[in-house]
């Protein structure tokens, strides 16, 4: 595998540059189609704009690569084109791959390893009805904090 | 498809899948507890040895350092088109 360190092997034109539009290009035309379609109003008229943009970023890729018969001088490389955007694709694919392996085997495997530490004993000496029987009281507790002048209201109302 | 074509998808590919393995296994490995912390290590070591098969073999056809310059520039190219959307969300 040729990994060169020298700078004059980097065909950064051919690569970087188109691979930076074409990116730019895809990111407008996606934001934009989500943007035209669920937004309303303002925003459904900036997702048309931005959707508009894209596939203007795109188009002028295209014809500055390929012969698109509009006698734009091509501006990059056909071969080297295809092969930038074979890498940007593959490499975000592996990536993706990557991730889902990585949440399988996160989601199979038993993380929850805390429970060794808990104490289940004190939970087994929990008295469920002195417990409810507190609650009770700490919420009367907390009525009868009310000002007297809505206690009186109510009963009225009552 | 062509060989060429073939040969720089499986590369990039693989290369992918290291980053991920590497990037995630460093902070599940960093972060993570026990259980979880040893799943990050084995993450990272799948992330070596793709590395290390990177490394040692593959097609000599295949550029790498012009490979990594594309899909440097379609993330950093994404990146800036999600800035300009939202510039434009938030600006009006």
């Amino acid at each position: 595998m040729n990994l060169s360190m020298t700078f004059d092997d980097w065909a950064v034109m051919d690569f970087f540059i188109s691979m930076l539009i074409v990116g730019i290009g895809i990111a407008l035309l996606a934001t934009g189609l989500f943007t035209s379609y669920f937004g309303a109003g303002k925003s459904q008229k900036i997702g048309f704009g931005l959707l508009f943009s894209g596939v203007a970023i795109l188009v002028i890729v295209y014809a500055l690569t390929f012969e698109a018969g509009l006698g734009v001088a091509d501006q990059f490389n056909e071969k080297e084109f295809k092969q930038a955007l074979v890498s940007g694709i593959a490499a975000l694919a592996g990536m993706m791959t990557g991730m889902f392996v990585i949440l399988f085997v996160l989601m199979k495997v038993d993380t929850v390893d805390d429970l060794e530490d808990l104490d289940l004993e004190d939970l087994e000496d929990l008295d469920l009805d002195e417990e409810l029987k507190k609650l009770e009281e700490e919420l009367n507790g907390a009525d009868s904090d009310e000002p007297a002048g809505k206690e009186k209201a109510q009963e009225e109302e009552e | 498809m062509d060989a060429e074509y073939a040969d720089i998808a499986v590369i990039m590919g693989i290369t992918g899948a290291m980053l991920s393995m590497l990037g995630m296994g460093l902070l599940i490995a960093y972060y993570g507890s026990s259980k979880t912390r040893n799943v990050g290590f084995l993450f990272l070591i799948i992330g070596l040895g793709l590395g290390y098969y990177l490394a040692t073999s593959g097609s000599d056809t295949v550029e790498l350092h012009n490979s990594l310059l594309a899909f440097v520039g379609g993330m950093l190219g994404g990146i800036l088109g999600i800035i300009a959307f939202l510039v434009a969300i938030i600006k009006s």
